[in-house]
């Protein structure tokens, strides 16, 4: 293992200042769709415009109750997380999560185009290419500054609990979650799945009485609606002391619904998110995490639109089979979260930003009508 | 019941080796999970034209329940006969296997190839070894030429999205003529939506065969209809949706009185679930799935539909990444304002033009869509394709429906 | 589905219907001709929408297509806008505290039971049904 200097300024951040909302590391401006249908359209005007970024998603209509709501609150806060300098939204017109609607709730620099009132996908194509080329524009305006790291918001992509990631990955991202912890930013996990088979032990794992009844209540919720993966099986094989190392056993401090912002100015938050990667990532964007490092023993490769993902590995298979694609090997003592961490957050591409492939997925928790 | 004698036309479509006509000649390239959706549609930007992607948000580790579902759509779409040949990609620890649904497709006699990116070595080498194999297999389909087949090899889903008044009143019945022009033919035709029944479920149950047929389908309709109960929504909360209400529909009851019109007339032969294999020469039949549009179509065109007739009068662009899908509305407005993503005006109808002259329209158009015609929305590139996840919750409470 | 237009400006989809649609925006005080009564529009009625060819009481029975499409809520006259601020569906139930499910068979029950016989029909199947 490299050497951590323990001098906490080793964790220097140099942020775009965004008004009334936390440092970002990127500075994006997103084309996000409402809806399915207006994908295509907000696909093509990020294709157009050099320097905006799409976040197609599967989801937007037949959708009701808690349902629509969790979509709806994970694409308003993933559109004001720091990396976002700003959004253009796409509709259809006649969709449940209306483009308009989204616009609305939205305390970013947003403009909105909808493909039926713009009067077909060529116009809403045109229409959406001159919003983006403006908020790019408006975007170059701001340059990054050295930032307190207090403002970051580190997200932990729990993608198994494997031997490899207990034994190699769960110490580095626990370091530096402590890192990040100790110069005042906050910690989010995605998060519940691993700690299902834990609930036992909330009153350790949890920052007093009442989290730990939050903490108990979301993980017993989470039992009955959420089919088991892999995770929560291998969870159960760990002792709750292994799974929270990943954040270096520190109290959770608080505990969200996926798609929620993070609402603790410091400390640790878990959310409530499933065992796959790309859903997780949008609950960790939507929190408010700035970067987000992905435990994965397989190598799951893919990136996030709004985020950077720095992969770590344990699997020395995995390693050598996906090395193009993975940050960090964790069995290597050459490597180092903590250096790739800053360089990333300085501005270095991952691997992931390096291929660009990303995926934009939202959990569902209803059926579609 | 129609009087009219039956009206086969011809078409020039893409024989298979199991016998289906296609009615184009696609490379499909199917992500087995979300993991493996971007490398897919990577592959397909890259290697030449006719090779189309399919990308969704399905997990690596699905329940058990959804498994059947996706493992259904995925091998579907490789089957199509619009598919000359297929390529599975996966990250390779996927609980479906990409080999599975690759020899499941290669029982049609399709050639399938399978890439798995821990394989390849990582992204862009499996982006580069799929463009490679997706090329191989585009050469490998180009030989296929177009031979002359008839309306008897159709099978012809029905849709409709973005619904307002105009839709049952004109869009919906044209479309219910050329259903019926179809299965007179000899062909398939068939609708979806079964939340749309809700209000209407009396005609349809009318329709069916026989008392199996009748209760699958009232079966299927009576669970989408607890869909809200169990999120603790009134379902008049859900159905119609806020652009429906906009465009004059009020109620579940007058949407699906409307909708149930695309269906046409001929008696009701089977009730398929979702994403299931679609019979050719099987008249009439409907497809259990939800109203939510792209889904819905995603659900037939797996079953085997080769083109999809799609109404809508506030104006849906959605197509599809392998099947062509003619757009008909029956607002005026909507057509003139929206006439590049359009194919047939149905508003006609509205001005007192006879529906069966609208729907031999249609009728002739679809036939043209078939021997190659573009539609609006594959002219303008527009593909979208979702599966229909079955959340935990949904099953528990009503079932697993496959 | 083959409606019968109304002065070229509305159609009725079944002789039995109490409400027709609008084929374009349609200004109050326009009047029609409906089977020789005179149906004046006490508001404008944009496209696609429905007024009233007769007068409801609430709870009585709105039909187009020549099939219950809902309900009145409240009292509406001949000539005014009919949509969902005074009509409601028969399917569906209000949200309950105790989350019951929703039986459509009282939901078609609540409804008058000459218009909803079919509909009891289709219920009758399921029930009968092995």
């Amino acid at each position: 293992m490299a050497e951590v200097a323990a001098d906490i300024d080793s964790l220097v951040v140099q942020g775009f200042v965004r008004e009334g909302r936390p440092a970002g590391v990127r500075n994006h401006v997103l084309v996000v769709p409402s809806v399915i249908c207006s994908g295509v359209v907000a696909e093509t005007v990020a294709e157009k415009v050099a320097e905006a970024t799409c976040t197609p998603h599967d989801h937007g209509c037949g959708q009701i109750g808690a349902d629509e709501a969790q979509t709806r609150r994970t694409l308003v806060n993933v559109c004001q997380n720091p990396n976002v300098a700003g959004v253009v939204l796409v509709g259809l017109g006649c969709e449940t999560i209306s483009s308009e609607s989204l616009a609305a709730a939205l305390d970013v620099p947003v403009r909105q185009t909808a493909i039926q009132t713009a009067g077909g996908t060529d116009q809403a194509i045109e229409a959406g290419c001159e919003a983006a080329t403006e908020l790019v524009r408006e975007a170059k305006q701001g340059d990054r500054q050295q930032v307190d790291p207090g403002a970051l918001t580190l997200g932990v992509a729990v993608g198994d609990l494997s031997d490899s990631t207990v034994e190699h990955v769960a110490p580095e991202i626990g370091r530096l979650a402590r890192r990040v912890l100790d110069a005042g930013g906050r910690v989010v996990v995605a998060g519940a799945e691993a700690l299902v088979p834990h609930a036992g032990a909330a009153d350790e794992l949890a920052a007093g009485e009442e989290t730990a009844a939050e903490l108990r209540d979301v993980l017993a919720e989470h039992r009955e609606t959420v089919t088991p993966t892999g995770l929560r099986r291998a969870a159960a094989e760990q002792s709750p002391e292994a799974v929270a190392a990943l954040w270096d056993g520190a109290p959770v401090a608080e505990v969200i619904q996926y798609g929620e912002q993070a609402t603790n100015d410091a400390g640790v938050a878990v959310v409530d998110s499933t065992g796959g990667f790309e859903e997780s990532a949008t609950a960790l964007a939507a929190a408010g995490a700035q970067v987000v490092v992905h435990a994965t023993a397989d190598g799951v490769p893919t990136g996030h639109p709004v985020v950077p993902v720095v992969k770590v590995t344990g699997n020395a298979e995995t390693a050598a089979a996906m090395a193009a694609d993975i940050d960090v090997d964790a069995t290597n003592p050459d490597d180092s979260l903590l250096d790739v961490t800053r360089g990333v957050l300085g501005g270095d591409a991952s691997a992931a930003e390096g291929h660009g492939l990303t995926a934009f997925a939202i959990s569902r928790s209803g059926p579609s009508l | 019941m129609s009087e009219r004698a039956a009206d086969p036309r011809e078409f020039e479509g893409y024989r298979r080796a199991d016998g289906r006509v296609g009615v184009r000649n696609y490379v499909a390239v199917v992500p087995v999970s979300v993991t493996a959706s971007a490398i897919a549609k990577a592959v397909a930007d890259d290697a030449g034209t006719g090779v189309r992607a399919l990308p969704h948000q399905m997990p690596l580790s699905p329940s058990d329940a959804a498994r059947t579902q996706i493992e259904s759509v995925l091998e579907g779409v490789g089957a199509n006969p619009n598919v000359a040949a297929a390529l599975y990609v996966a990250l390779g620890t996927e609980d479906i296997a990409a080999a599975d649904l690759a020899d499941a497709v290669a029982e049609t006699g399709k050639p399938v190839e399978t890439l798995a990116i821990r394989e390849a070595g990582g992204t862009e080498a499996a982006v580069g070894q799929g463009v490679d194999l997706a090329e191989k297999l585009a050469e490998t389909a180009r030989e296929t030429r177009r031979e002359t087949a008839d309306t008897s090899e159709l099978i012809v889903a029905m849709e409709c999205g973005g619904s307002d008044a105009t839709s049952g009143i004109a869009a919906n019945p044209v479309v219910g003529d050329a259903c019926d022009r179809i299965v007179e033919a000899g062909g398939t035709g068939l609708i979806s939506e079964t939340p749309e029944f809700i209000g209407a479920e009396h005609i349809m149950a009318e329709r069916c065969v026989d008392d199996d047929v009748r209760e699958k389908l009232l079966s299927r309709i009576e669970r989408r209809e607890q869909m809200a109960d169990l999120m603790g929504v009134d379902f008049r909360g859900a159905q119609p949706s806020p652009g429906n209400q906009e465009g004059g529909l009020t109620t579940i009851e007058e949407k699906s009185l409307g909708a149930i019109a695309k269906g046409g007339t001929t008696p009701l032969r089977d009730v398929i679930t979702y994403g299931n294999r679609l019979p050719v020469g099987g008249g009439f039949v409907v497809m259990d799935s939800p109203g939510y549009d792209v889904e819905s179509v995603s659900g037939k065109v797996a079953g085997g539909a080769q083109i999809v007739v799609f109404t809508t009068g506030r104006g849906s662009t959605t197509g599809n990444p392998i099947a062509p899908v003619i757009k008909v509305t029956g607002n005026p407005k909507t057509f003139q304002r929206m006439h590049e993503n359009m194919d047939v005006d149905a508003s006609r109808v509205l001005d007192g033009e006879s529906v069966r002259v609208v729907g031999e329209t249609l009728y002739d158009r679809i036939h043209d869509v078939a021997s190659g015609t573009l539609t609006a929305a594959e002219r303008h590139g527009m593909a979208e394709f979702a599966i229909n996840d079955l959340p935990a919750n949904e099953v528990a409470t009503l079932g697993d429906p496959t | 589905m083959k409606g019968e237009t109304i002065d070229d400006a509305a159609i009725r989809m079944a002789a039995a219907d109490n409400v027709v649609t609008a084929l374009e925006d349609l200004p109050a005080g326009r009047e029609f001709d409906v089977d020789g009564e005179m149906v004046t529009l006490a508001e404008p009625v944009e496209f696609g929408h429905k007024f009233a060819l007769t007068s409801f009481e609430p709870g009585d029975t709105v039909w187009k297509y020549g099939e219950v499409i809902g309900t009145a809520t409240e009292a509406i006259a001949a000539g005014e806008w009919v949509h969902t601020h005074n009509v409601v569906s028969t399917r569906g139930q209000p949200s309950t505290e105790s989350g019951e499910s929703a039986e459509t068979d009282e939901s078609t029950e609540s409804g008058e039971s000459a218009e909803t016989d079919e509909s009891a029909e289709s219920d009758d199947a399921k029930r009968g049904d092995a």
